[in-house]
C-alpha cells in the first residue's frame, strides 16, 4: 500500500525531462519532492498524476495507474495543482463541492464546509472565486482536494494527496497552516507527496526527501540524511549551509546583527 | 485565523435556487406560449378560439389552417430552435471555458449553413436510395455534420495544452466563417431555380415557412442533442477547473469533450437546417442565467434550454407585429437585442482576461 514511481522518463520534444527517477512513497508520511528550478519536481508530479506521458510505471496503492479509469483514480488521490484559473464566477463552497463529488465522500454534504473551515475560510464560502487573492485562492483549492479524500484511510486503504507547491503565494503563517494540514493527514494514515520549494519548511515537516537536480534523482532519504551542505550545494550550484539549532535549553548566540 | 462558530455559517444555496429557477422559466414558457399563439398578422387570435370552442361552435376553415396549420408548427419550432441555439451556446461556453463561445460567433454556424446549402444544392447528386432513405433529414444531417467539423477545427485551432486563448478562438470563428461563407456562396451560384427558391427562403434566418413537416425533419436531432447536453453539466463544471484539474477529479475529458462537440454540433446543425442563423441567443440566455442564478452547469443547461426557447418565440413575436403584416427577419430582433450583451460582456471581461 504505497505508491510507488519507478524508472520515469518524460520528454518535452527533444529535451529529455526526467532521466529514469524513482520515488516509493509511504502512508503516514509526508514524502517531498525538492531540487532547483527546472530540476524536473513538477514533471515528476506530473507523471505521477498522469497528467502528462511518461515511460515508467506508477503503482498506487499496488495498481499500474495505467488501467486505471479518471474517476477509480479520483477516489484513491487528490491532486493540488500549482495554479488554477476558474472559467466561470463560482462561489468558493462550490469549488469545494466539486471535489466532494469526484471523491467518495459525495453522500456527506457537511464535507465542504468542514474543508473550509479546516483551512481557515468558511467564512469566504459565499464568495466568488475570481475575488480572492492568490493565497486564498490557493487555501480554497487545497479545501476542494481536502474533501475529494476526506478520510485519509477508507476500506483498509490509504489515499493520497499530491501537491503541487502547495505553499508557493502564502504567508508564513498560512504556510505552517498548510503543511500541518498536509502532516495532519499523513498522521492519520494518508500519504502525501509534495513538490516544496522551500528547504526550511522541508526540513520541518517532510519525513522523506527526494532531491531532484536536472532530470535525476540525486538523493532520497531522511531530511537530515538529503539536506546536508554537500548534497545541496551540489545539486543547487551555490555553496550552502545547513546548521541545526541546538537542544532545547541551551542558548545560543547570532551573530548576524554585528553584521548588519 | 479560524474562528470556531465559522462553521455554524450556513453557505447560500445557489443550487437549490436555480432548481427552483427551472420551475419559474417553464411557466414563463407556457405564458409565452400563449402569446405567440394569440398575436399574428390575421384576426384570428387563441382566445375567440377558445372561446368558440367552449361555446361548441365549431371552427372556420381560416381559423383551423391559421392555428394548426401555420402557428402551432412555427410555436414547435421556435421552442425547438431556441432550447437548441440557447443549450448549444452553453454548452460551448463550458467546453471552451469562455463566456463568448458562442456558435453562431465562432463560424460554427455558418459551417453548419454550409453544410445544409451543401444538401440543398448537391444533394440531388446522392444515389437515390440515400435520398430516399433521408428524406427531410438530409438538410438537418448535413448541417449538423457541417457544425460537427468546424467545431472540430475550431477546438484545435483556438486550444493548445488545454487552454483555450479567446483571442485566437474569436479570429479563427472569422476565419471560419468567413471560409464557409465563400463556399456557400459558390454553391448559391451553381445552384439551379429551385434550388435557389429553396436557399433564399432557409436563408432569411427566421421561423417563417415552419410547417410540420420542417418540424418533424429537425426535431429527431434537437432531442437527441439536447438530452445528450443535459448530462454534460458535471463534467462541464470540472472541465471549468482546467483540463488537467477535470481529469483529477474523475472525469473522462477526452470522451466527455467528444460528446459535447456532437452534441453543440447536433443542436447548431439541427437549429440552423429549419432557421437559418439566428444569432445570439446562446450568447444572451447562459449569461443571463449565470447572473441569476451562478454558473453550475447541472441546472445552467436545463434553464438555457427554457429561457432559450421562452425568448425566441417572443422575439418571434416581436417580429410579426412591428412592421405587421410583413414581418421582419426574427435573426434582425435577436440581434439587435443581442449584439448589446455580447459587446457589455466583452468590454466587462477586457481587464480581466488577455484578449
Amino acid at each position: 500500500m504505497s505508491l510507488i514511481a519507478e524508472d520515469i522518463r518524460v520528454s518535452y520534444g527533444k529535451h529529455e525531462a526526467l532521466r529514469g527517477v524513482s520515488l516509493t512513497a509511504l502512508p503516514g508520511e509526508v514524502t517531498a519532492i525538492v531540487g532547483p528550478n527546472g530540476s524536473g519536481k513538477s514533471t515528476l508530479l506530473g507523471a505521477i498524476t498522469a497528467s502528462l506521458p511518461y515511460r515508467g510505471t506508477v503503482s498506487l496503492n499496488g495498481q499500474d495507474i495505467c488501467g486505471m479509469k479518471p474517476w477509480q483514480l479520483a477516489a484513491q488521490r487528490a491532486v493540488l495543482p500549482q495554479a488554477s484559473r476558474l472559467a466561470f464566477p463560482f462561489t468558493v463552497i462550490e469549488v469545494v463541492r466539486l471535489g466532494l463529488q469526484s471523491g467518495t465522500a459525495g453522500d456527506r454534504p457537511e464535507v465542504p464546509m468542514q474543508a473550509l473551515a479546516r483551512v481557515g475560510l468558511a467564512h469566504y464560502a459565499d464568495r466568488t472565486f475570481q475575488e480572492l487573492s492568490g493565497g486564498e485562492a490557493q487555501r480554497v483549492m487545497l479545501a476542494r482536494v481536502l474533501a475529494q479524500v476526506w478520510a485519509p484511510v477508507e476500506n483498509g486503504q490509504p489515499r493520497w494527496l499530491l501537491l503541487d507547491e502547495p505553499v508557493s503565494s502564502l504567508d508564513i503563517a498560512h504556510q505552517l497552516q498548510v503543511m500541518d494540514i498536509a502532516r495532519g493527514f499523513a498522521r492519520a494514515g494518508g500519504g502525501v507527496i509534495a513538490v516544496m520549494h522551500d528547504l526550511n519548511l522541508t526540513a520541518l515537516y517532510a519525513d522523506r526527501v527526494a532531491l531532484l537536480a536536472t532530470g535525476k534523482r540525486m538523493a532520497f532519504g531522511r531530511p537530515q540524511e538529503v539536506l546536508t551542505d554537500e548534497i545541496l550545494s551540489d545539486a543547487y550550484g551555490c555553496a550552502l549551509r545547513v546548521s541545526a539549532p541546538p537542544p532545547a535549553g541551551i542558548p545560543f548566540v547570532l551573530p548576524h546583527a554585528a553584521s548588519a | 485565523m479560524t474562528v470556531v462558530s465559522d462553521i455554524a455559517v450556513a453557505p447560500r444555496d445557489q443550487l437549490n435556487h436555480a432548481r427552483a429557477l427551472h420551475w419559474v422559466l417553464a411557466v414563463a414558457l407556457g405564458l409565452a406560449c400563449l402569446v405567440n399563439l394569440q398575436v399574428g398578422a390575421t384576426d384570428v387570435t387563441l382566445s375567440s378560439v377558445l372561446a368558440k370552442l367552449a361555446q361548441g361552435e365549431t371552427l372556420s376553415q381560416i381559423e383551423r389552417v391559421v392555428l394548426f396549420d401555420i402557428r402551432l408548427p412555427r410555436l414547435a419550432m421556435g421552442i425547438l430552435v431556441g432550447a437548441a441555439l440557447a443549450v448549444s451556446g452553453a454548452a460551448m461556453q463550458g467546453l471552451f471555458r469562455n463566456p463568448l463561445a458562442d456558435p453562431g460567433i465562432v463560424g460554427v454556424g455558418a459551417g453548419a449553413g454550409l453544410g445544409a446549402i451543401l444538401a440543398i444544392v448537391l444533394g440531388a447528386l446522392l444515389p437515390v436510395w440515400m435520398i430516399d432513405r433521408a428524406g427531410n433529414h438530409l438538410v438537418p444531417f448535413a448541417a449538423f455534420l457541417g457544425g460537427w467539423g468546424s467545431t472540430i477545427l475550431l477546438y484545435r485551432v483556438s486550444t493548445r495544452h488545454g487552454r483555450t486563448s479567446v483571442a485566437t478562438m474569436l479570429l479563427a470563428g472569422i476565419a471560419l466563417g468567413a471560409l464557409a461563407g465563400a463556399l456557400s456562396g459558390i454553391l448559391v451560384y451553381i445552384a439551379d431555380d429551385r434550388q435557389l427558391r429553396d436557399l433564399t427562403f432557409w436563408g432569411l434566418g427566421s421561423l417563417a415557412g415552419a410547417s410540420w413537416a420542417k418540424v418533424l425533419s429537425a426535431a429527431p436531432l434537437i432531442l437527441l442533442s439536447l438530452g445528450t447536453a443535459m448530462m454534460l453539466g458535471r463534467g462541464l463544471n470540472g472541465l471549468a477547473l482546467g483540463e488537467a484539474t477535470a481529469a483529477h477529479i474523475g472525469i473522462n475529458v477526452q470522451r466527455m469533450k467528444s460528446v459535447a462537440i456532437l452534441a453543440v454540433a447536433g443542436a447548431t446543425g439541427a437549429a440552423v437546417a429549419v432557421s437559418g442563423g439566428i444569432g445570439f441567443i446562446g450568447i444572451v440566455v447562459p449569461h443571463l442565467l449565470r447572473l441569476a442564478s451562478g454558473p453550475d452547469h447541472r441546472t445552467l443547461l436545463l434553464n438555457s434550454a427554457l429561457l432559450g426557447a421562452t425568448l425566441l418565440i417572443l422575439a418571434d413575436v416581436i417580429a410579426r407585429v412591428v412592421i405587421a403584416p410583413a414581418e421582419l427577419p426574427i435573426g434582425i430582433v435577436t440581434a439587435v437585442l443581442g449584439a448589446p450583451v455580447f459587446l457589455w460582456i466583452l468590454l466587462k471581461r477586457r481587464g480581466l482576461v488577455e484578449l
